[in-house]
């Protein structure tokens, strides 16, 4: 059984008045647990498809999604949404926070989406946020927090429920240079010691150097650089 | 419940000020249903408050007393009816009582004269003095707010128009008629007062205006089978037959219902409001994914305890205006009432809410992305 994510041959479609448009064209990519890839390409190229076919949020036109070698092509939403809890740790741009909920809250629940919280999840959740540098802002709520908080804060929660994939949606977008490579490192780093597949959608140049592979997508099409 | 309290208590002015809304509808609510149980029970605590079942009634009376007439001895033939445990007579006329002689305005009280036969199931157990006599045809039993008009144990008053005189020798709790209090008298001393006039008793021997029946199973077809010309109905229906009753309460009650359509709306429309506001945030959780029951569950414990809050603190106003109120106000809030106004709020609330619910449902967890290409 092959570990990560595949995508096999996907092709997705939109209909746009009689024509329909191939978002994504046929593209295929593996990723193995450890692995930390990267996916560039102009805006409009389809980044987002892509990511939101291997999180699990949209379903392709045609071809298979393969997590840990489990076909997840044909799944009903609520098994999607189970996916997406259990399996898949999404990184989003800046702000995508709960506003109401303090850090260590951000965390919990998603504990609670799954369950309980226990006694240990919660200790696993505040020995992460020490992790990321977050150690002493637990009870800070959002606006409280700058955006290279927020940004690990989202990468906690992305880890939490120790998922096996980690997407991440131009994490840094909002950040200046200094905050962006610190959060890039921080991925990486959690990524490596985690063994996790990682991948980063990101139309910033300066993070290449913390992945493994690059791959750019233009018009559907995705090639190794 | 863990995002509903937490948002809560983030927010808690913008919460506080739903749950002020909700609170003067629930108060407001509560009030109403108080006054509408408080004036149906001036109106027709004497019937709804007497051990009665069925009610036979003239033919063409409209289940109203005052058209009525029967007479006394179809009492004995309806007892051997099947399925009538026990019948008895009763009589009801307006009056008017006089303390002595006087002239002045508080000295005249308005009374409600219902003639019983003595020891039969219509006589109210008395709370002070004794009980009616047939030996004694002036001597009364009456409710007890008359102690407000200034009437005592054992005072005797004059009926305004008329020569008769009564002695009031017990009192009565909750027995009013019409809006005004009931004064109970032998049947024969009723007969005297309400068909003082040559040919008001329509040439029937001893005639009242209704026979009571006692027996849960009573089919009032066969009643009026076997009676002449009558009409019989359940108690429920001689209560509604009251001159005014329907009009009465049907006003209040269309009240209570609009008010409740009212709030439904608020709360639902408040409800949407922020939850399509909130359209990110659900569309982030389930993007990490929270399942559309965990969110639900979410909007829903908010409702609850938003309107069981506003619900409480409504009640607690209730009974606060309750003490304040004037005594002569017809208020009267009884325990079952205000917990069956407060499940019908919640239950509003909570259905309300579902519009939300299914709002969320159909969020797409993409649009937390950002960006559809």
């Amino acid at each position: 059984m092959e570990q990560g994510l595949q995508l096999r041959e996907i092709t997705k479609y939109y209909a746009e008045g009689p024509n329909r448009i191939a978002a994504l064209d046929h593209v295929s990519i593996s990723v193995a647990p450890g692995e930390f890839v990267a996916v560039v390409g102009p805006s409009g190229s389809g980044k987002s498809t892509f990511l939101s076919i291997a999180g699990a949020l949209l379903r392709a036109s045609e071809g298979e999604v393969f997590l840990n070698g489990r076909n997840i092509t044909k799944l009903s939403d609520k098994e999607l949404s189970n996916i997406r809890l259990k399996e898949i740790g999404f990184i989003m741009q800046s702000s995508n926070l709960v506003p109401y909920l303090n850090v260590l809250d951000q965390l919990l629940v998603v504990k609670r989406m799954a369950g309980k919280v226990k006694a240990e999840d919660k200790k696993f959740a505040i020995r992460l946020l020490e992790e990321l540098g977050l150690g002493s802002k637990l009870a800070s709520f959002p606006e409280e927090l700058s955006g290279g908080e927020k940004q690990r804060t989202a990468i906690a929660r992305a880890f939490v429920n120790d998922p096996n994939v980690i997407l991440a949606d131009e994490p840094t977008a909002s950040l200046d240079t200094r905050r962006a490579h610190e959060v890039a490192g921080l991925i990486a780093q959690e990524v490596k010691s985690r063994r996790k597949a990682a991948i980063m959608v990101t139309h910033d140049e300066r993070l290449l150097e913390y992945c493994d592979k690059v791959y750019r997508m233009e018009d559907g099409k995705l090639n190794l650089v | 419940m863990f995002l509903a309290m937490k948002e809560i208590m983030r927010n808690k002015t913008r919460f506080s000020m739903i749950v002020i809304i909700f609170v003067l509808i629930a108060w407001l609510v509560f009030i109403l249903s108080g006054l509408g149980n408080g004036l149906s029970t001036l109106a027709a605590s004497v019937f709804k408050n007497m051990d009665a079942d069925y009610v036979v009634f003239q033919q063409g009376s409209q289940s109203s007393m005052s058209k009525s007439l029967l007479p006394e001895q179809w009492v004995a033939e309806a007892e051997q009816l099947p399925d009538v445990s026990a019948a008895a007579p009763m009589g009801s006329t307006m009056a008017t009582a006089l303390k002595g002689q006087s002239n002045r305005n508080e000295d005249k009280v308005d009374i409600a004269i219902i003639g019983i036969q003595p020891g039969t199931f219509l006589e109210p157990p008395v709370v002070e003095g004794e009980r009616l006599s047939s030996d004694h045809p002036n001597n009364v039993i009456v409710n007890v707010t008359m102690k407000d008009e200034g009437f005592r144990l054992g005072d005797t008053f004059q009926l305004d128009g008329s020569t008769e005189s009564l002695t009031i020798v017990g009192f009565v709790k909750d027995q009013t008629y019409n809006h005004v209090p009931a004064v109970f008298t032998p049947m024969a001393e009723w007969r005297k007062i309400a068909f003082a006039a040559p040919g008001s008793d329509k040439g029937i021997a001893d005639p009242v205006n209704a026979i009571m029946l006692q027996g849960k199973n009573i089919d009032p077809r066969a009643v009026d089978g076997k009676l002449t010309d009558t009409d019989t109905v359940t108690r429920a229906k001689a209560v509604q037959g009251m001159p005014g009753y329907k009009e009465e309460s049907g006003t209040i009650l269309m009240m209570l219902v609009f008010l409740l359509a009212i709030s439904a709306f608020v709360l639902g429309v408040f409800t949407y409001v922020m939850t399509i506001q909130k359209t990110h945030q659900f569309g982030i959780m389930k993007a990490i994914g929270a399942r559309n029951g965990f969110l639900s569950r979410a909007i829903m414990s908010q409702v609850l305890v938003l309107s069981l809050a506003s619900i409480v603190i409504g009640v607690l106003l209730t009974y606060g205006t309750a003490a304040i109120m004037p005594k002569g106000m017809p208020f009267k809030l009884e325990t079952n009432l205000v917990v069956g106004y407060s499940i019908v709020l919640l239950v509003i609330a909570l259905l309300s809410s579902l519009v939300s619910v299914r709002r969320m449902t159909k969020m797409d967890p993409l649009q937390a992305l950002g960006r559809v290409e």
